[in-house]
Parts: C-alpha cells; structure tokens; sequence
C-alpha cells in the first residue's frame, strides 16, 4: 500500500507563560493509501494537535512529517498553503464557511484558488454542484449559509473538501455539532468517500463514528498508547454493533 | 472587580484602546481649541471695544469738512473726540536700513499722540498714555515683511522734511484694521505731528483727513446730521466689529475643519465601540446567565469607555492649549483678550467631548437589555435570519479570486463600508476645497468682483495716481502719460483706470450709500451682469444686489443720486456682483464722469500689453515699468490678486495643513478599522488559511477592500467638489461683498491626482502595514475560535 501520511518522531510543546506543556510526545504515525484512521482519546489528550500538525496548519517542535512523499518540515508558510490547497483536504467541527459567499461559491473557493484542474469558473461551478448532488444538498447552492441546516452545512463543508481532489481529508469532529440523524448522514457521505478510494484520517470521541473507521489510534496524554485494526467498514455485509462492541472493549481496556 | 476587569481588558485588546483613546484626543483637542477660539474672538470683540472706549459712533471725513460742527451741536451728542491724520500716499517715502519699504500698498496716516481719541494698546496690551519726541508706534501692516526690532529707525522723507523716527512697536488699535490691505496708522509726538504738518506735502491737496469719535444715544440724529455729504463717512460701534471679520472668518474656518474632523472621530467612535461591544456578546451572555443584572453589565463597559474617555479628553485637553494658542495667535496681536475665560471653556469643550462618547456608548449597550442570555451567547444572533441578497458570485466572476473577495466583503457589508466611504469622503473635501479656494482667490476670475477688466499687469501706486483724488477728470492725464511711457520704452499697449466715489443714492422712499464705479479707457470689457445688461448709456446703471434691496429696486426702476452738483436720475439695468463698497455698489458706463467729485477709491492703472505677450516677457516689462516709475507697486496680474485678496497665503498653509491632518486622521481609521476587522474575522482568516490561501492573498484581500473604498470616496468626493466648492466659496464671499454665481478654480492636477493619490496612498500603505498583523492568526486556530 502506498504511504500518504508519515510522522516520525512528532513533537509539539506550547509554552504559556513560562510554563512547558508538551503536547505531543514522540508520534510515530504512518497513514496509508485508502485508509479512514480515527484518532481517539480523552479531553486534553493532544488530537487535534496531532491533526494540525501532520496537516500543517501548525508548526511541529521536533519530529519529521511527510506527505505525499514531501517533508512538510522543511515547507516554508506559502508551500505547506499551496499544499494544502491542492492535496488536502478539511472538515471541521464548527462548519467553519466563509459568510459572505454563498454555499455553491464556499464550496468552490478553493477550486478556483488552486487552478489545479485547469477548468473554467463556469466547470469548476458544475464540478461543485455536482459534489452538492451526489452529497444530497443540491438545493441550497444559492442559499446564504446562515439559510441552511447543521447537518447541510457539514455536508457542503465535506464538498469543499472533496472540491480539489485531495490525496487526504482531515476531519476535526465531524459530527461534533451535529444531532443524531445528520451525525449518520454526515458519516454516511465519508465512508463512501472512503469507499471510493479517499484517505481520511478523522478525530473523534464517539465511539460509533470510530467502529466504522478501517483503523483506531488511541492517544493519552500526548502520546500513542494503542493501535486497533478493524479493517473496512461495509454496512451491507457487517453489523456495526459488533465493531462497536470490539472497539468498546479495547477502548476501555485502555482506560476509556 | 470593576478595577481588574477593566486592567485586564485594556491589556487585552491594547491596540484597539490606543486607537480609540487616540480619536478621543483629536476630538476633544479640536473642540477645545476651536470652541475657545470662536468665544475669545466674539466675545472679546466686545470686552476690547469697552475697554478701548469705542464710541457710539465714528465719523470720517477730509480735513476742510465742516460736518463736525453740525455734529457736535447736536443735542443728544454727550461727547466728540477728533483725531487727525497726515496721509502719506506711498510707502516709499519711508527707508529702513537704507531700503525703501514696500510692504504695504496703501496709504499711511499720522496722528498726534496728543490727540489719541480712544485707548491705544501696546504689544503688551498697556495704554499708550504719551510718545517721546523721535519715537513711534505703528499698526501691523506697516511692518508686515519687515525685519524689524525695537530700537531700529525708519527715516521719513516727505516733501523736504526729512524726520528719522525711532521705532517703538507694534500698538492695537480697536478701530484700526491689521488685515495686509488696511492703511497703516503711525502715533508720533505731537512736535514731530506738527513738524510734518507744515511741509507743503500736506498743504498740497487733502492728504490731511480726521475722524470723530461720537458719544451720543441716538445715532439716527448723527445720521441725519451727516445726510447728503457723501464725503463724510459714519459707521456705528457694530459695524466697526466687522474690522474683525478676517479674525472671526479664520477662526470659523478652523471651527467647521474642527467640526468636520470631530465628526469624523465621531462616526469612527460609534462605530467602534459598536463593533467592540458586539463582539463581547458571549461575555455578557454569560454574566447574563450567571444571573448579573443588566444595569451591572452595562455599567461595566460604560466605565471601561468612561476611563478612556476621560483619559483622552484630559490628555486632548492639554494638546489644546498649544494648539488654541498657535490659533489665537494672530487674534491676540490685534485685539486685548481676556485671559481668565480661555481656560474655562477649554474644559467644558473637553467634558462635552466625554459626554457625547458616554451618550454613544450608552445608547450602544442598550442592545444588553434586550437580548436573553442565549441571545448573547450567540453573539448577539436571536436565531431569526433575513435572507441576504449576494450580488456577486465566484463561478460567474472574472475577477481573480483575491478581487472578487475584496468586492464581494465591500457589497456585503454595504453599511460598515458605506461609513468608511464617508468618512474618506470628508478627509477627501477637506483637502480639495481648501485646494479649490486658495487656488480661486488667486485666479484671475476674483478681479471681476473689484472692477479691474482683463489686463497683464497693474500699477497699485497711490502717489502715481494721486491726482485722481483731488480732480475726478484726472484719469484722462494718468492713461496718456502710462501709455506714453508704455510706447517710448518699446512696451506698447493700451491702459484703463477703474476708480469710484461714494452717492447717497435714492429710490422711491429709500435711501443707501453707494459706492459707484467706472472704468476708462480702451478694453474690450464689460462688466458680467447676474441679471439683466451692463449699463450703456450715460443714465443707465448696474447695481449690486445688497445695493437693490436696501433701495428696493429692480431693474427697469429708477434711482437717484447728485453727482457733481448735478441731481442724476439713472435706470436700473442690471444686476451685478461686486467686492467694492462691502457689496453696495453700483457701476456705470465707460462713458460716464464724475465731474469735479472727489474720487475716493481706486484699483489703480491696469495695462494690457499689445501682441499678447508671454509670461516673461510680462514679468520682465512689470520690472521695466518699476524701475521707470521707481515705484515697487507694479505688480503682475496674479500678485494683484494676493495684494488685493490678501487671504490666499492664509488658505495655502491652512491647506498645507489640512493634507497633513488628512493623512494622520485617514491613517488612523486605516489602522482602527483594520485592526477590528481582523480581529472580528478572525476565524474567517483562520479557516482560509486552513484550505490553503497564503498570507499575501488575504493581506490582499483585506488592502484592496481599502482600496476600493477610498477609490469610492475619490469619486464621490469630485462628484459633490465642485457644487459644494461653488458653495461655500460664495458664502465665504458674501461676507466680504455681493458675490453670487461664482466659479470656484481648481488645479486639475491637484484634484484628480494629487489629492486622490494621498487619500488612496495613505488608505493602502495603512491597511497593509495592519493587515500584517493577520500572520499571527494560525490556521490551526479555527479550533480555538470559539
């Protein structure tokens, strides 16, 4: 298989007036083609630093990051941007978009930005509305983004994500924000992303959004304590209850 | 807890606090300022008149007038002074350092210090009781552009009296104009007084005049006393304050530049202190729900405000003092202020500056009462929403991405960029109206409101036209010989004269003093009617609009006047504006004369040159003609205009200062505005980070939204230019004479591209230096937004 995402020997220490606090201690991480990673663990355990670091939204104190066979280490601020750009992609917690634009032109942005598929404005806004139909939200493209729900909102921010191909998706807390339903639907679009062949490494304290993931990593205080395969998710032939009941099992094996 | 509250929050958001306290300074610096200014300058027109001991009323007439007997028989009368002047009519006749003054163009006048009919005041502001035999005290304009000291000597050469005279300052005279234009008055020595008064310079014509000074309590009586002696000049204690004018047109004119730049610091303030409250939403949610009360919550921002405020108006408060001192200046040489008030009002500008920031933030935290703590908590969202028209859209646009961005933020927040717009708008006029009028009042457009036609150069010496005053006919003489010279010395070219004197004129049952005008000699000129045609014929005549309402006449209605014995009957023509006679004036036909009348104004000898020379050769033959005449008073038609306007230099530096105060307070709101705009975007910053934008796009983002709007600003501020130029500039006429329908001048240059470039310049070099400031937000801290 081959390797997206490595981290070796990943590092990252904040200090707060005087006062050390190291982060992440000594990852070792290796994220490969295809796969849907969660990163779990307690409150303050260091995931979504390790998320921000190994996407490059942050600077590592020590340790050797690749991506897509580049050292993003070495990137200055403007390369690990266009990287993002063009290799990444992002989901957050919040739904972060941008208000001024509409959903369709939110989702775009970053297509029209990287110029990486070389298309017209008027192909890349096809392109879009065709990411917003196959994720169910086709109707709200011209809608202000305060005029739609949670749940579409996530979605359009997993179209954004999608927009430029990206080798990785990055999702802080998917379904975070979101109530039941659309927690599923929103999971729903990522395994099938997933199933079409798309890297996702996703941080996440439910336990449910974990068992559907190919692979689980365990983090407590700053540092990798337990890895768990559990292999790709196919709803048509597994029961989830049975994968969540394993990953139950392991988690509180751990101190969960 | 209010106390560590606030300390925290100063700290926290220190540049915003500085940038607001900054604004709170200007505000109440300029209010001080100018508050103190316009009060000292009206207020103290009055205490310097009492203790000058202004009288009721002062009459002027020539020497051999015999109007003050009837004057002083008068029984409502209680007391007449008289003083009487020697008139010098060039300042060539004066020498300092071996030099022949030529600082001031119109006559001299001497007066006995025995004679003093009011109190005259020193430089520092003590009463000139006496004056040594040798010594002398002048008004300003005598001195003005000179390198002059106590001590130094100006020798006097008039006639064959030749009288060194010792100079012993400057003294303020409550009746004595100090605008450059004005007559200088020398107070001499009564023995020197008398010396001069027997040279047969001053036998020769009436070079000697004398004013009364009136104590009376009817004023009609003395009015009608002097009736129908149109040589005799009466003007009441209120009209005189118009002596003041200039002083009163400064200070207005830096209090509605206070105003507008107190406006401004206004708008920003309200705007800021918005914006800052609304972003402190969740904190008032959930002091909200922790049960705090609205009257606390309130309180605790209003103190935050009240700290700033007070610190800002005490800090603007002292800045004042420089500044209103800088501003008084100028007033203070000419006039005796009362110390004890200036102070006084300063503090009360600077506390009504506190007091309206308070009003403001007040009215800001009004939105705390009505919204519930979940209100709050979503930053101030009820959880309604209004569908938001987008105008723009990224797939249809051909505008590269960081451009559409930059639209796209201005037309979506048309509100907050429309104030910013405005206010760039008024930084904007401010520069180019003071641009426009100091250009206009220099062009040669202003000429046309004294009488002057069209010509290349002037002769403004008294003494070379000084037969004009004592014989109406004369002007004939001074043409031929002016043409004469012009053609012996390879200068050819044709001459007029436009002189004036002054007719009680009549219309049906009204009456007025008017100041009548002619031009002779060859011009193709006439004068530019606002209604109705330039007079003809010799019974025909224009009038100035003040001159028409104060006779209630129109035109086609007849007026009548006696002029050279003669009763004159003449019919109204036309409708004219005019400097001349403060805007009561009437003009007359070329072919007209005065007779034997006295003249009593002149705008000189103007010269148009034949071949339409260019500009050196204009300067050089003004130079030839100075040196023929040995007369400095040759002047090109542009230095006519300084000499006669007088204000233009004022309007230059005022200019000059407005461009830099332009720039500081555009700089200003540049830094406040980006400042808060990175800070309320911060989490839009932060996310485009996250898919990928660099720096440089979202520095560019933010700098061209600025850009765009000072372009806005330029343009709408040269839309409203010139209405608003035309205007003001009226107005500002319309205090000196009649002048309506004025065409402000402009420099293009300046207008389009001077201006403009500072105003966007300032705007760009300013939001991008902030905007900087955004390499400090992560992308990564789209996870701690909260």
């Amino acid at each position: 298989m081959n390797t997206v995402l490595q981290a070796k020997g990943l590092c990252k220490t904040y200090t707060v007036n005087k006062h050390k606090n190291d982060v992440l201690k000594n990852i070792d991480l290796t994220v490969y083609e295809g796969e849907m990673v969660a990163v779990m663990g307690p409150s303050g355990s260091g995931k979504s630093t390790l998320l921000y670091c190994v996407s490059g939204m942050d600077k590592v104190t020590a340790g050797e990051i690749t991506f897509g066979g580049k050292d993003t280490s070495k990137l200055g601020d403007k390369e690990l941007a266009r990287l993002r750009l063009n290799e990444m992609g992002f989901i957050f917690q919040r739904m972060y978009m941008m208000k001024n634009l509409t959903v369709l032109d939110n989702i775009i942005l970053p297509a029209v930005r990287s110029k990486k598929n070389h298309e017209s404005r008027r192909k890349t806004e096809e392109r879009g509305k065709a990411l917003m139909k196959r994720l169910g939200i086709d109707d709200v493209c011209e809608n202000d983004i305060n005029e739609v729900s949670g749940g579409q909102l996530q979605r359009a921010c997993i179209c954004r994500s999608m927009i430029n191909s990206p080798k990785m998706i990055f999702a802080d807390e998917p379904t975070g924000a979101l109530n039941g339903s659309s927690s599923d639907e929103v999971m729903d679009e990522l395994l099938s992303l997933n199933r079409d062949g798309t890297t996702l490494m996703c941080v996440t304290h439910d336990p449910k959004v974990a068992a559907k993931c190919s692979r689980v990593l365990y983090l407590v205080d700053g540092g990798v304590v337990g890895e768990k395969k559990m292999g790709h998710f196919d709803p048509n032939e597994m029961s989830i209850r049975d994968r969540e009941k394993e990953l139950n099992s392991w988690l509180m094996e751990r101190g969960w | 807890m209010f106390w560590r509250i606030l300390k925290k929050d100063l700290k926290r958001k220190k540049t915003m606090n500085i940038i607001l306290l900054l604004f709170v300074i200007i505000c109440s610096m300029f209010a001080s300022a100018s508050v103190n200014n316009i009060m000292a300058v009206t207020g103290g027109i009055d205490h310097y008149f009492d203790i000058a001991e202004v009288p009721d009323v002062t009459v002027s007439m020539s020497e051999d007038c015999e109007a003050d007997k009837a004057i002083s028989e008068l029984p409502s009368v209680k007391s007449v002074k008289t003083e009487h002047y020697l008139t010098v009519m060039s300042s060539k006749h004066f020498t300092h350092n071996g030099k022949k003054l030529d600082n001031f163009i119109n006559p001299a006048n001497f007066l006995s210090a025995d004679e003093m009919g009011m109190k005259y005041f020193d430089m520092d502001n003590k009463v000139i009781s006496s004056v040594d035999k040798g010594d002398f005290y002048c008004t300003s304009p005598f001195v003005q552009k000179m390198d002059i000291s106590e001590g130094d000597e100006v020798v006097l050469e008039i006639g064959d009296t030749t009288m060194p005279l010792t100079y012993k300052g400057c003294f303020k005279g409550a009746l004595f104009s100090n605008d450059e234009m004005s007559s200088p008055y020398i107070i001499i020595n009564n023995e020197d007084y008398r010396t001069l008064a027997k040279d047969k310079y001053f036998n020769a014509g009436s070079l000697s005049t004398k004013r009364l000074y009136v104590r009376t309590d009817d004023v009609g009586a003395v009015r009608d006393a002097v009736k129908g002696d149109d040589n005799v000049y009466l003007s009441t204690r209120d009209e005189e304050k118009g002596e003041y004018l200039y002083d009163m047109l400064t200070a207005y004119i830096m209090l509605v530049i206070s105003i507008v730049l107190m406006l401004t610091a206004f708008v920003v303030l309200r705007f800021t202190i918005g914006f800052t409250l609304s972003e402190e939403f969740r904190e008032i949610g959930v002091m909200k729900a922790v049960g705090i009360d609205n009257g606390s919550i309130r309180r605790l921002y209003i103190v935050k405000y009240l700290a700033i405020s007070v610190a800002g108006a005490v800090i603007g408060y002292i800045c004042s003092l420089p500044l209103s001192s800088a501003m008084m200046k100028t007033v203070s040489e000419h006039m005796v202020l009362e110390a004890e008030k200036q102070g006084m009002l300063g503090v009360i500008s600077s506390s009504a500056v506190v007091v309206i920031i308070m009003l403001f933030c007040y009215g800001c935290t009004r939105k705390v009462k009505k919204l519930s703590p979940i209100d709050a908590v979503r930053s101030g969202q009820s959880g309604e929403r209004a569908r938001k028209k987008n105008f723009m859209h990224l797939g249809s646009s051909k505008l590269p991405t960081t451009g559409f961005l930059s639209c796209n933020d201005v037309m979506s927040a048309p509100k907050r960029f429309g104030i910013i717009t405005a206010v760039f708008t008024l930084c904007m006029l401010l520069m180019t109206l003071m641009s426009n009028f100091a250009v206009t009042l220099k062009s040669e457009n202003m000429l046309k409101f004294f009488g002057v036609p069209t010509c290349e150069a002037h002769i403004g010496d008294m003494e070379y036209m000084q037969d004009i005053f004592t014989d109406g006919t004369a002007y004939q003489e001074i043409i031929d010989k002016t043409e004469k010279m012009l053609a012996e010395n390879d200068m050819p070219g044709s001459c007029t004269m436009s002189f004036g004197a002054n007719y009680e004129t009549f219309c049906k049952d009204k009456s007025a003093k008017l100041t009548y005008t002619v031009t002779k000699g060859k011009t193709d000129d006439e004068i530019k009617c606002d209604k109705g045609r330039a007079p003809e014929n010799g019974d025909e005549i224009a009038l100035t609009g003040y001159a028409m309402k104060e006779l209630d006449a129109d035109i086609g209605d007849k007026i009548k006047t006696v002029i050279d014995g003669e009763e004159r009957e003449f019919t109204v023509t036309g409708k004219f504006s005019s400097f001349q006679g403060g805007g009561y004036a009437a003009s007359l036909c070329r072919d007209f004369d005065f007779g034997n009348d006295k003249i009593t104004t002149t705008m000189g000898v103007q010269i148009h040159f034949d071949g339409d020379p260019d500009k050196k050769t204009i300067d050089d033959n003004v130079s030839k003609i100075s040196r023929i005449i040995e007369s400095d008073k040759v002047y090109t038609t542009s230095e006519m205009i300084k000499q006669v306007t007088g204000m233009s230099d004022t309007l230059d530096t005022i200019k000059k200062m407005m461009m830099i105060l332009t720039v500081i307070v555009t700089a200003l709101i540049v830094i406040l505005m980006e400042r808060s705009f990175i800070s309320k975007e911060k989490s839009e910053i932060a996310l485009m980070k996250a898919v990928g934008m660099s720096n440089g796009n979202i520095i560019a983002q933010h700098t061209i939204r600025f850009a765009i709007v000072s372009v806005l600003a330029c343009i709408v501020s040269t839309i409203i230019l010139m209405p608003v130029s035309n205007l003001v500039m009226n107005w500002i006429c319309s205090m000196i004479g009649d002048v309506s329908g004025l065409k402000c001048a402009f420099v293009p240059v300046e207008i389009f591209a001077v201006c403009p470039a500072i105003l966007i310049g300032v705007a760009v070099i300013g939001s991008f230096l902030t905007a900087l400031y955004m390499k400090t937000i992560k992308a990564s801290d789209t996870a701690s937004i909260e």
